[in-house]
């Protein structure tokens, strides 16, 4: 057997018609753990025995691994095996639809749906293993979960937000942004006509490669576009600070990057480089919470955008309640927990099927707030409107008190003139 | 009575430290204009509407130069580029999925006029699979072109075969563009594929410059990630510099300011395929 580290997860793909396996990726790279053909093929048949008897297998669980499986356009199966403590069906069902989506974004879905050449495909695969790893590491963020896009909000956005919309109407675009360390400043309106998973696997990618001053990148939008191929276009204004387009043939990459790049941004040089500084707090200078949050993520319903963060008071200090790491997790799982069993899943994008009886179907209501106590924290849900708040406590804060600070929190990050 | 037709300059030899002073980067003087680039050790990263900022004493013009880098799959272009531009080396292969640039700025000074200048380089590196797959991306590599790096690996004998196909295949876009060869992965000697006596033959059939460049990435040792990330000056500055003299004699020769050189015959046969003899 394969050695099981104590948060391992692996990832295989295989074509779902004939059980061939095209990749096996794992945590830390694909070297350390290659599981055994014979452990490869059992994966693949007990998946296959069921679906022969019109059964759908989609996951298991052992004592420290949970296994989930999914076949996507009957033709590609992706299985994946985890014993990371902090993981759920759930977010193992969105890393296999993320791991997919970056597929078809690197590949399109013609060479994967219709495959003539197992071998060539084989290969061609290779180009998206950094993205695919990129998935299987301990995520730093909320996006890959949500699949909301994250943002930042900043001061002076409303001057960055005109200058952007000019640029890409100059670079013949619709879709354009403004990024930063992984966040959204600003974006055009057409930007947010993107599906919200296509929007959140292009700031992915842009988040997984290392600086460059610009670049061409040819994709396949997972639902817009998976045959057709688009130019995207990324361009470093300062370091830490990029701005982002999707175009069509023209213009040429050395045109936009000598003329209009410079035309349009040179002026606003120290604003961007303001923002380029701004701390990983995400949130206005002026919004002050409650001292008892450790963690806040903030969901954008109708516009599929977030707000998240982890340090909801500037920098960690040493010593202050729980690590970041742990808040991450705990804030994460709190999320999987809540939208799998509680909260309506979000508005559903038309493609993914229930894969289990919905536990709120036994409800006569649907549940608008939502808790947890635990040791180490505590942690709040509201349904609003148009918004989702996800709160992580400290522990002391008196859990008669969290339904009203949640809701003022809520109050409050939604009424600012710069909400999400 | 013998005529002959002016040899282009992208076939042209410029003898390493007869354009710009070698070593430069060493010296007190060079000082100055390297602070502007570097930052606590390392190469400062600058984004598109960004230039290095010089003390009011020391003004430099800029030389602007757009190079093409291209050569098989895995020879390690992503690899060279990143560190000529003093990035993390990557310490993986991965393909590299479309036109990635990256902007150095290289200060050296000229030994005729004694000029200190800025070079600008910004190397466009592409992965090879996707220039076959999509038709789009060579000719945006090539638009506006000023130089050609050809890089072949020592460890991988096919990667120099197809060099002459590299370089037919660049003659037919940029004609006046620079040619420099550079062979990746030097250092591991224990998987040399290609000798010295490969690189004379094809110097002398060619007539085009060769580079050497270690392999920064490849050795998987403890000290990886420091050496990756801050490989000083040293290791690229022959390449850096012999970029910057073949680009600016181009340049000279272009204004029509200077003779080229005199360069190696060009051969009566090419050993190689693609190779053309010039006529006279």
């Amino acid at each position: 057997m394969w050695e099981e580290g104590e948060d391992s997860v692996i990832l295989l793909c295989l074509t779902a018609s004939s059980g061939v396996p095209l990749y096996c990726r794992s945590r830390g790279g694909s070297v350390k753990q290659q599981l055994p053909f014979s452990v490869i093929g059992s994966l693949n048949g007990v998946h296959m025995f069921g679906s022969n008897l019109d059964v759908m297998l989609t996951a298991a669980c052992t004592e420290n691994t949970r296994v989930v499986w999914k076949v996507f356009h009957n033709s590609i199966t992706l299985i994946v095996l985890s014993s990371d403590e902090g993981t759920s069906d759930f977010s193992l069902g969105k890393l296999l639809e993320n791991v997919f989506s970056a597929m078809v974004l690197v590949l399109g879905l013609e060479e994967l749906v219709n495959t003539r050449n197992v071998e060539r495909l084989k290969k061609d695969l290779k180009a998206c293993y950094k993205l695919i790893d990129s998935f299987l590491e301990p995520s730093k963020c909320s996006a890959d979960l949500t699949q909301c896009v994250e943002c930042a909000v900043m001061p002076s956005r409303a001057i960055l937000q005109e200058c952007l919309e000019a640029f890409a109407s100059a670079a013949e675009s619709r879709f354009g942004s403004l990024l930063t360390g992984g966040h959204v400043l600003c974006a055009t309106e057409q930007w947010w006509q993107l599906a919200a998973q296509e929007a959140m696997l292009l700031m992915w990618l842009v988040r997984t490669l290392p600086p460059h001053t610009s670049r061409d990148l040819p994709v396949y939008l997972p639902h817009g576009s998976p045959t057709v191929p688009h130019r995207f276009l990324t361009f470093q204004l300062v370091p830490g600070l990029e701005v982002v387009l999707l175009c069509g043939p023209s213009p040429s990459l050395q045109f936009l990057a000598d003329e209009l790049v410079k035309q349009f941004w040179q002026p606003l040089l120290d604003l961007l480089k303001a923002s380029a500084r701004a701390s990983p707090r995400c949130l206005l200078p002026s919004t002050s919470l409650a001292p008892g949050i450790l963690g806040v993520l903030l969901i954008n319903q109708d516009q599929r955008k977030s707000l998240f963060t982890v340090q909801p008071h500037g920098t960690w200090a040493e010593g202050s309640e729980m690590p970041l790491k742990n808040r991450l997790c705990a804030l994460r799982s709190f999320y999987a927990l809540v939208i799998s069993l509680y909260f309506p899943s979000e508005k559903s994008e038309g493609t993914t099927v229930p894969l289990q009886e919905e536990f709120q179907a036994g409800f006569s209501h649907h549940p608008q707030h939502c808790y947890v106590v635990s040791a180490t924290h505590k942690a709040y849900a509201v349904q609003g409107r148009r918004h989702q708040l996800f709160l992580l406590l400290k522990p002391d804060v008196p859990t008669f008190a969290l339904r009203s600070l949640a809701t003022s929190t809520l109050q409050a990050l939604t009424t600012e003139d710069s909400a999400i | 009575m013998l005529t002959t037709t002016p040899r282009g300059p992208a076939g042209m030899l410029v003898p390493a430290g007869s354009v710009v002073v070698p070593d430069w980067h060493k010296t007190q003087e060079a000082q100055r204009y390297f602070g502007a680039v570097l930052q606590r050790k390392k190469r400062k990263s600058f984004g598109l509407i960004e230039r290095p900022v010089l003390p009011p004493l020391a003004q430099a013009d800029m030389a602007s130069y757009k190079v093409f880098v291209s050569g098989r799959s895995g020879v390690g272009k992503t690899a060279l580029v990143a560190s000529l531009g003093g990035l993390q080396v990557p310490s993986a292969h991965h393909e590299t999925t479309g036109i990635q640039t990256t902007t150095v700025y290289w200060p050296a000074k000229l030994c005729q006029s004694g000029r200190a200048l800025f070079f600008k380089f910004s190397f466009w590196d592409c992965g090879e699979s996707m220039l076959k797959k999509f038709d789009h991306l060579l000719p945006a590599c090539t638009e506006k072109v000023d130089g050609f790096l050809l890089l072949f690996s020592f460890t991988d004998r096919a990667s120099f075969d197809d060099l002459p196909n590299q370089i037919s295949r660049m003659r037919e876009r940029a004609k006046n563009a620079i040619r420099i060869v550079i062979g990746t992965k030097f250092d591991q000697f224990a998987h040399t594929d290609v000798t010295e006596r490969d690189i004379a033959a094809f110097r002398h059939a060619w007539g085009l410059p060769v580079l050497r460049a270690k392999s920064l990435s490849a050795p998987p040792l403890a000290d990886r990630c420091s050496q990756g990330s801050h490989t000083g000056l040293s290791n690229v500055a022959h390449i850096l510099n012999g970029l910057a003299e073949h680009l600016w004699r181009q340049d000279q020769w272009a204004a029509g300011l200077s003779l080229p050189l005199p360069g190696p015959k060009e051969p009566i046969s090419a050993p190689l395929t693609g190779g053309s003899a010039s006529g006279s």
